[in-house]
C-alpha cells in the first residue's frame, strides 16, 4: 500500500466539470454500443426508416411531391429529422435522468446539472455522427449545397444545443416528483413533431400563421439547418425568435434546476 | 489552531414524513419552499462544529437521528436546507459505494469510470489500477463485466477504488458491514493506515469497539440536537447513559 503518496492536486471546478461530464457521457455511448452487434448503424436507422415512410406518404401515395417542402424532399426530410432525433431523444431520457442514476446521483458529489448535461451531449454526439447519412443523399439526389452553410449549420447545432439543455434541466428535476410528468412529455413531443417544420417547410404554413409558427424554436432552429441545401430557409424573423428563445428556457432551466435540487437529491 | 479541514455552521436539513405523497401540480406554482410544510419533519438542526486535519471523529446516536444524513451533507451527496458545511479539501465517501457502477460494463471500465466521477485523471487510475485489483483480490475477473461479480466481489472493487482515492477526508457509513470476515479486517487495516498518514476520518458506526478503535472524538446526535461534542469515551459513556444497552 502506497500511504506516502501526498494527496493528489486538485483540480479546478471547471476542469473536474468537463472530466465527469465527458466520462458519463463516454459511458452512455460505451453501453449503448457493446451491448448491441448493429451499433450505429440503430442510431442512424430510426431517422431513415421515418424518412422512407413520409417520403412514400407524401411523395408516392399523395404524390405532394411538388408542392410540400422542397425537393428534393427525401432530403429536405432527412435533414430536419436527424436533429429531431437528438431533440426528442434528449427530452425523452431527461425525464429519466435522475431516477435511472438514482444510486450513482446518491454517491458522487459531481455538480447535478451534469446528469442532464451528459444526456445532450451523447445524444448530440449521436447526432453528429449521422450527419454522414444526410451527405450521402444530398450528393445521391444532387441537393446543391451553398456557402451560407458553413455558418448556418454550426449556429443551428449551438442553438439546439442551448434549447435541449434548457428543457432538459426543467424536465429532470420535476419529473422527480411529479411522475405523469413522463408520460406528458411524450405526449407533447408526438404532437411537437408535427407542430414543427419537419415532414413541411414553414413556408407550407399560411402566411397569417407563420409569425406563430415562430414562437416554436424547433422552426427557427430546423430552417437553420436546412438553409444550408435550401436558401430560401433562411427565415431570419423565425430564426432570430428561436435563438432568444432557446436562451430564455436555458435561463428558466437552470432557475428550474437550482430550485429543485435540494429536494430532488432527498427525494431519490 | 490549524484551519479547520472541515466546518459546519448552523447546519439543518428537512425531511418529508410521508414519502409516498405526490405533490400536486398546484405546489409548483406555490411561494415559498423554505416554510415547513406539516408532514415535513427536521433531521436536525443548528448543528455548527469544526474539525481539524487527521482528527478521527464518530457520530453516535439511534437510528434516524441523522447520522448518516450528516455524514451526506458532509460528502455534498445531498444539499442542506440551513447552514452550510464547508470542506476544504476532497472526500472519499464510502457510502454506497457500489452505487456508481454498471452492470453491462468490465470491472475494469468501472474501475475508471467510478475514480473518474470521484475527480481522479486517466493517469492517476492507470497508476493505481493494479493496486486497486489487487486490494479487492479479483485479478481473474478484471474483464468480466460486473454483473457476473458475486456480491462479495462488488463490495470489494468498489471499496479497494474509493480507498484508494487519497483524499485528505474519508467517510464512512457502516459499508465495512458487509464482506467476509477477512475483508473486513483488511479494510479496517487499510482504515487504520490512512488514518496514521494523517486523513481525517468521519464514521459512523453502531458498533462501539470499532468507535473506539478509530476515533478519537465523538459527536451525539439525538432529537434533531447536537448533545455531545467530546472525547469518544465520554460521547459514548454518556449515550450508554441516555439509552442504557451496555455493550459486552
Amino acid at each position: 500500500m502506497s500511504t506516502t503518496t501526498p494527496p493528489r492536486p486538485r483540480r479546478s471546478r471547471a476542469e473536474r466539470y468537463r472530466s465527469a461530464l465527458w466520462l458519463l457521457t463516454k459511458r452512455d455511448l460505451r453501453v449503448r454500443y457493446s451491448t448491441s452487434a448493429l451499433g450505429y448503424f440503430w442510431s442512424i436507422l430510426d431517422p431513415l426508416v421515418m424518412s422512407g415512410i413520409y417520403w412514400f406518404v407524401f411523395v408516392v401515395v399523395l404524390d405532394k411531391g411538388g408542392d410540400i417542402g422542397e425537393k428534393p424532399y427525401i432530403v429536405f426530410l432527412i435533414a430536419a429529422l436527424l436533429p429531431w432525433m437528438w431533440f426528442t431523444g434528449t427530452i425523452s431520457d431527461s425525464t429519466r435522468a435522475f431516477l435511472r442514476e438514482a444510486k450513482l446521483v446518491r454517491s458522487t458529489s459531481i455538480p447535478r446539472t451534469i446528469w442532464v448535461a451528459r444526456l445532450v451531449l451523447s445524444k448530440g454526439l449521436e447526432f453528429l455522427a449521422s450527419i454522414p447519412v444526410l451527405i450521402i443523399f444530398a450528393v445521391i439526389f444532387g441537393a446543391q449545397a451553398n456557402w451560407n452553410l458553413v455558418w448556418t449549420y454550426p449556429l443551428a447545432i449551438i442553438l439546439q444545443a442551448i434549447l435541449v439543455l434548457g428543457l432538459g434541466l426543467i424536465v429532470a428535476p420535476l419529473v422527480v416528483f411529479f411522475r405523469d410528468l413522463e408520460r406528458a412529455v411524450k405526449l407533447i413531443l408526438r404532437f411537437l413533431f408535427y407542430a414543427s417544420p419537419i415532414v413541411y417547410s414553414t413556408l407550407d404554413i399560411p402566411a397569417a400563421i407563420q409569425p406563430w409558427a415562430a414562437l416554436n424554436p424547433l422552426t427557427g432552429i430546423f430552417a437553420l439547418y436546412r438553409s444550408g441545401l435550401y436558401p430560401e430557409q433562411l427565415m431570419v424573423f423565425p430564426i432570430v425568435m428561436s435563438a432568444v428563445i432557446s436562451v430564455l428556457v436555458l435561463g428558466i432551466g437552470l432557475l428550474v434546476f437550482r430550485r429543485y435540487e435540494r429536494a430532488v437529491l432527498k427525494e431519490i | 489552531m490549524t484551519e479547520p479541514i472541515i466546518s459546519v455552521t448552523d447546519l439543518g436539513i428537512h425531511f418529508r414524513r410521508n414519502k409516498a405523497r405526490r405533490r400536486s401540480f398546484k405546489d409548483l406554482f406555490a411561494g415559498s419552499a423554505r416554510r415547513s410544510r406539516p408532514g415535513e419533519f427536521w433531521a436536525f438542526r443548528n448543528l455548527s462544529f469544526d474539525v481539524a486535519p487527521g482528527e478521527a471523529i464518530g457520530v453516535v446516536g439511534r437510528n434516524g437521528q441523522g447520522k448518516s444524513t450528516l455524514l451526506k451533507l458532509v460528502a455534498g451527496v445531498i444539499l442542506p436546507d440551513e447552514g452550510r458545511v464547508r470542506v476544504n479539501a476532497g472526500v472519499a465517501p464510502l457510502i454506497e459505494i457500489t452505487g456508481g457502477f454498471v452492470s453491462d460494463l468490465s470491472v475494469r471500465d468501472n474501475v475508471y469510470l467510478t475514480a473518474g466521477l470521484h475527480g481522479m485523471t486517466k493517469a492517476e487510475v492507470a497508476a493505481r489500477f493494479d493496486e486497486i485489483i489487487a486490494f479487492a483480490e479479483i485479478e481473474d475477473f478484471v474483464d468480466t463485466p460486473y454483473k457476473h461479480l458475486s456480491s462479495g466481489m462488488k463490495v470489494r472493487i468498489a471499496f479497494s477504488v474509493i480507498a484508494q482515492l487519497d483524499e485528505p477526508v474519508i467517510l464512512v457509513d457502516e459499508v465495512l458491514a458487509v464482506g467476509d470476515k477477512a475483508f473486513r479486517e483488511k479494510c479496517y487495516g487499510r482504515i487504520d493506515e490512512l488514518l496514521s498518514a494523517g486523513r481525517t476520518l468521519f464514521f459512523v458506526s453502531h458498533n462501539e469497539r470499532d468507535l473506539r478503535r478509530f476515533c478519537s472524538r465523538g459527536i451525539y446526535l439525538d432529537k434533531g440536537k447536537l448533545v455531545l461534542d467530546g472525547p469518544i469515551a465520554d460521547v459514548l459513556d454518556r449515550y450508554n447513559a441516555d439509552y442504557n444497552n451496555p455493550t459486552p
